[in-house]
């Protein structure tokens, strides 16, 4: 198993290369001159001759490929001109609140989907599946900012149940500084349960937004293998042998069931990456989401590269993780 | 030959979607209001019998935005999930009939761009090539392909020494015929199922590249840009700009999911009840 480990360790190595090509021609040859972003529009052709040197963006394109792949093997994603620091230090900064965010939300999403799902499987072809289906084909159809804008105006505007979307803590309450960077984490720690219940409360908006976009699908592939492992044979064995029908269903049926459950939800954390762009930007949730927002709307290519590059490699990292967790729960991947 | 009758979901599907092309082709000769001229009525006024689903903040009608915005967000999907369709299965294909360096270089490749959750790398194409409705279609189709190429080319690796394969082989056909005009068709159904749902995708994708402002110019009526529009609104109770918009999305999206549903249960033997 190790052995598998590392060759899929290995494969990253090309598509990590790729990555970064395409990141890094994607905004050169298409970005435009970044001299621009950094000149008055006032300046002398000398000045700007001088601000292209310093950049480095006078030398070949190929030199200025080489040196930023080198700059990337040492994990120097360049200097954000928007925050003035490292592109590195930024999203290592910014990490754990998009973290803490996706995690919750598609923690919810499975434990909210997979039951929904075993639920429709056994009751197939009955109104409660009909309705479970109905629920998962409108969440899957409906975008995540919708969603979330739809839950800010019921539960904020409207109902005045929960904070609006201020980020982690409400406006006026500082942030602890950071000791593991979770916040609910970092405010246990500190004994803070004030300030922890205001930064649940803040979670709850956005976290939900998360949820009810990934039950949909985990719920509707749940039911999908789940239909399916109710009709194979070691089932029909196990009624057969007299077996009770909850153990039947939780004990042999959900444990094989949950298999393509895994890979999806490998899946999904993509799409959380993918997603944490709009929904940190409606939450106002200051995580790596809204840093490559503000990076695409200000045109800071440096800061919008080390994003794509950072989303990517977790996201080939999450696949990885799926493919391990695979081995463990399936016998048949060990050989 | 005796037809299956057509699923309840392919029906609901087809016709969902057969009303928004009609309303897409409506709204070509006619909207209540010019969707695109702003205060044809005040800002922010409520649904009302002259504006039914209220005008936006710079009073524009929401109801002739919604009915133009069918033309872009449908047929950014069509035309983008098309040339994925052709573009993905000619390279699947190939790499699937062939084998050898051809697979694995198109494999690999394909590979790479899968090393990207699709939305950031459509995200950052548009960036890069800047604005524009066919810039659009071309970065969503080409976020597409890797899905098509994987599909097309495992289908034609399982079946590339069907007997039925081997005997157009056999005739004197020549490699390319056998790839195109034997295998492919035989594996039309999944490649249409997943197209139906890959449609889906790209709706999603168009209308919250439209909500970060990417993409099309502002005034364009696209669904996503309606709704991110009418964003601030929401707080201040102004909920119809953004909320019909979203209505009109749920609409196509899951009308391309339902067909997607129905197209995989007619083709793929093991769901068939």
């Amino acid at each position: 198993m190790a052995r598998l480990i590392l060759q899929r360790l290995f494969w990253l190595l090309p598509v990590a290369l790729g990555v970064v090509t395409i990141t890094f021609f994607a905004a050169r040859v298409f970005g435009g001159d970044p001299t621009e972003l950094y000149t008055p529009p006032e300046a002398t052709d000398a000045l700007r001759a001088e601000i292209r040197e310093r950049l480095g963006l006078a030398d070949p394109l190929w030199v200025q490929y080489v040196r930023y792949i080198g700059d990337i093997a040492r994990l120097d994603f360049g200097v954000s001109f928007s925050t003035n620091q490292s592109v590195g230090a930024d999203l290592t900064d910014r990490l754990p609140a998009t973290l803490e965010l996706g995690l919750v939300g598609l923690g919810l999403g499975v434990l909210l989907g997979v039951p929904l799902g075993v639920l429709a499987a056994v009751t197939r072809e009955g109104p409660t599946d009909f309705l479970v289906r109905g629920i998962t084909l409108t969440g899957m159809a409906l975008p995540q900012f919708w969603i979330g804008l739809v839950l800010i105006w019921v539960f904020f505007v409207i109902l005045g149940w929960l904070p609006g979307p201020v980020g982690r803590l409400p406006i006026g309450v500082d942030l602890p500084a950071p000791i593991t960077g979770f916040l609910l984490i970092d405010l246990l720690l500190l004994g803070d349960m004030e300030r922890w219940r205001l930064a649940v409360l803040q979670l709850v908006l956005p976290a939900g937004t998360l949820a009810i976009a990934t039950l949909a699908p985990i719920a509707r592939v749940t039911r999908a293998s789940m239909v399916e492992a109710l009709q194979s044979d070691y089932i029909r064995t196990a009624i057969a042998m007299g077996h009770g029908k909850r153990a039947v269903w939780f004990r042999y049926a959900l444990r094989n069931a949950l298999l393509p459950v895994v890979t999806l939800v490998g899946v999904l954390a993509g799409y959380v990456f993918g997603g944490a762009v709009l929904l940190e930007s409606i939450f106002g949730w200051p995580g790596l989401g809204q840093y490559a927002l503000q990076a695409i709307e200000s045109s800071d290519f440096a800061a919008l590269q080390g994003f794509v590059i950072y989303a990517a490699l977790l996201y080939v990292l999450a696949f990885l993780a799926v493919d391990v967790l695979y081995m463990v729960i399936d016998p048949r991947m060990r050989r | 030959m005796t037809r299956a009758p057509l699923s309840w979901s392919m029906r609901i599907g087809l016709a969902i979607l057969g009303f928004y092309v009609a309303v897409a082709l409506l709204s070509l000769v006619w909207t209540p209001h010019d969707p695109l001229s702003p205060g044809v009525g005040d800002g922010f006024l409520p649904p009302s019998v002259e504006f039914p689903l209220g005008t936006d903040r710079l009073g524009s009608d929401v109801l002739s935005r919604l009915m133009a915005g069918t033309q872009y967000n449908l047929g950014i999907a069509v035309l983008a999930v098309a040339i994925a369709l052709t573009v993905g299965s000619i390279l699947g294909v190939i790499a699937g009939y062939y084998g050898g360096a051809t697979d694995i270089a198109i494999s690999r490749g394909v590979e790479v761009f899968q090393a990207f959750p699709g939305l950031l790398f459509a995200m950052l194409i548009v960036k890069a090539v800047g604005p524009g409705v066919v810039n659009v279609i071309l970065v969503l189709s080409f976020v597409g392909i890797p899905d098509y190429v994987r599909l097309a080319r495992a289908e034609v690796q399982s079946r590339r020494n069907w007997p039925y394969a081997e005997a157009a082989r056999m005739v004197g056909n020549r490699s390319w015929q056998v790839a195109f005009r034997h295998i492919l068709p035989n594996s039309t159904g999944p490649l249409l199922a997943f197209t139906s749902i890959n449609a889906a995708f790209v709706a999603l994708v168009t209308a919250s590249l439209g909500f970060l402002g990417l993409g099309l110019s502002p005034n364009t009526p696209e669904w996503g840009n309606m709704i991110a529009r009418g964003q601030d609104g929401v707080m201040t109770g102004e909920w119809w700009i953004s909320f019909f918009p979203g209505l009109a999305i749920l609409g196509m999206t899951g009308a391309f999911y339902l067909l997607g549903d129905a197209l995989s249960d007619l083709t793929d033997p093991r769901r068939r009840r």
